[in-house]
């Protein structure tokens, strides 16, 4: 394998090796040191409200079942059967109880335990040559969930999910928790564009300088009121913990108004003032800045945006969830969801979800204007040219690495973190730091699990052990929690 | 009224039944048919006839008594 410190030291100083946004190798690192071990974004548990609902979710070459089970549980199962390895689900999502697998017809409870083994005696001479009490499909290692953001993580060491999101929890309120209810999520919309997975979670992260020239169009068929080049740099952009974003700066008001410049009814607004903290509300009503784009590493991002939406000056907001998911060093998968307070008014969530499909997901105006550009740039980084190039990513700070523009202080912005206005990439610097920490870090292979024979139980044990839970099979899950809809129990 | 019926020796742990009408049938530890109810509602009837048609070794029947 290809030493590649000094890569690493090249990003880490901000001066990027463009062939990194296409290169085999690198890829081949990413999937072994940071999907391997960080925790991924899977799925909404709006998407699975009620017992049987199920999704079938990747990370990376790993398919995974989110599924609540029938006493209200959620588990993520690797989707192999413990024979011969057929996918246990070919459904993209549904609601089922069992899930049997179509090679040999075992079947598996949705909680993940197996039911089904035909001629468990004929064939295996029962217990004595295939232990089948205990079996279950492979749970994910690690999963937990934020905000009814469920995440995994295939690292059973991995730090607690909320220490790994860190601060960024706090930012991750604006866009998950404007209600005691939380979000619900639509979708996704899925497809793939010829780019490099990094490029899409940088640009979210914190290129607000792309905005007035990718986005020209945009403005000056007059669907956007914020996106012009003065406007951008009166924002700040703010890391904290393991994500960070862009904000537009508003005019003038306090909370109320500012909430409402940018299109939230009053009624929302009142849930948003008792759902976030005084800091949260402080952000936005005193120091003037509204949330737009940001990613968590490595790979998911958000975005809230205010087009108009009519021929008037009225805009109206939207959020939407998105995935970066890498198919291979130039190809990813999108997957973007249409997000929204579930105590929204039924008019706001319609509306909302128009003003999102005009601007995101597969046809939006704002998605198309930026893959080409990721798609471009994709295909010229695979070249020999582009390894003697050293893209410069230290907007913001001088060849001493002092700011251009000092940071902001806690009496001008309450948010944690660090947070700068003006152009700048301290946040695509950020996320690339974090990338160059796990590319660094070698991991350790993960212990074998073998199915029906003497060996399961220790491994079992082990994987629990490292969990820091008893010495049970009780795999990873996520405690019910009880809510009206929920109550359900469907069949087959 | 309907009634369920398993020969737990043809049984082979298929669980056909367990997907078709998990409030009627189960499979034990040993990988056999347990019936959890016996008297079948009108409104069960289509699942466990479902149940029926599904097992692939035939074991399980419904009679009308």
């Amino acid at each position: 394998m290809t030493d590649q410190s000094a890569v690493l030291a090249d990003v880490r100083r901000g001066m990027i090796p463009a062939h990194i946004y296409n290169d085999q190798e690198i890829f081949t690192l990413e999937k072994e040191r940071i999907f391997s071990r960080a925790w991924v974004f899977v799925a909404h548990e709006s998407e699975i409200a009620r017992a049987g609902d199920y999704v079938v979710r990747r990370v990376l070459d790993d398919s995974f079942i989110v599924t609540r089970d029938e006493a209200g549980e959620i588990r993520a199962h690797f989707n192999m059967c413990l024979h011969r390895g057929m996918q246990v689900c070919r459904a993209e999502m549904g609601n089922a109880s069992h899930f049997r697998c179509p090679y040999h017809g075992w079947s598996y409870r949705n909680d993940g335990r197996i039911v089904g083994l035909p001629f468990h005696q004929d064939a295996y001479g029962g217990e004595a040559g295939f232990k089948r009490k205990g079996q279950r499909l492979l749970p994910a290692p690690n999963l937990d969930s934020h905000n009814g953001m469920i995440f995994i993580s295939l690292d059973p060491d991995a730090l607690p999910l909320r220490d790994f999101l860190g601060d960024f929890a706090f930012y991750l309120d604006y866009y998950t928790k404007q209600s005691p209810s939380g979000i619900e999520m639509r979708g996704p919309q899925r497809w793939r564009v010829k780019a490099n997975w990094k490029i899409g979670a940088e640009n979210f992260a914190g290129d607000m300088y792309h905005t007035p020239q990718t986005h020209t169009s945009v403005v000056e068929i007059g669907l956007f009121r914020e996106p012009k080049a003065e406007k951008r740099k009166d924002g700040c952009t703010y890391w904290a913990g393991n994500g960070g974003g862009t904000t537009y700066k508003l005019p003038d008001g306090d909370l109320e108004e500012r909430l409402s410049y940018v299109g939230y009814p009053q009624e929302m607004i009142e849930r948003m003032k008792t759902s976030w903290s005084a800091e949260q509300c402080r952000v936005i009503g005193q120091d003037g800045f509204m949330i737009s784009a940001a990613s968590v590493f490595p790979n998911l991002s958000f975005v809230h945006n205010w087009p108009r939406v009519a021929d008037s000056d009225d805009v109206l907001p939207f959020i939407s969830v998105r995935q970066w998911q890498p198919i291979s060093e130039n190809e990813t998968e999108i997957l973007s969801w249409f997000a929204v307070d579930a105590e929204a008014p039924e008019e706001f969530k319609a509306l909302s979800y128009k003003a999102y499909l005009m601007c995101f997901g597969s046809t939006g105006m704002f998605e198309q204007d930026d893959v080409e550009n990721w798609v471009s740039l994709t295909n010229t980084a695979a070249g020999s040219m582009a390894r003697r190039l050293r893209l410069n990513s230290r907007m913001g700070i001088l060849a001493d690495d002092t700011e251009v523009i000092p940071a902001l202080t806690a009496e001008q912005f309450a948010g944690p973190g660090s947070a700068h206005v003006g152009y700048s990439e301290y946040n695509q610097r950020e996320l690339l730091a974090r990338w160059a920490d796990h590319l660094e870090r070698p991991v350790t292979a993960a212990a074998a699990l073998h199915v029906g024979t003497t060996g399961v139980g220790e491994d079992r044990r082990a994987i629990a052990t490292r969990n820091g839970a008893d010495a049970s099979d009780d795999p990873p899950a996520l405690e019910h929690v009880p809510s009206e809809d929920a109550a359900e129990v469907t069949g087959a | 009224m309907a009634v369920a019926k398993a020969d737990f020796e043809a049984c082979q742990g298929y669980a056909n039944c367990v997907m078709a009408a998990p409030t009627v049938y189960d499979i034990d530890d040993d990988g056999t048919v347990v019936l959890l109810k016996e008297q079948i509602s009108e409104e069960e009837r289509s699942k466990v006839e479902e149940a029926v048609k599904s097992c692939p070794v035939s074991a399980l029947s419904i009679e009308d008594e």
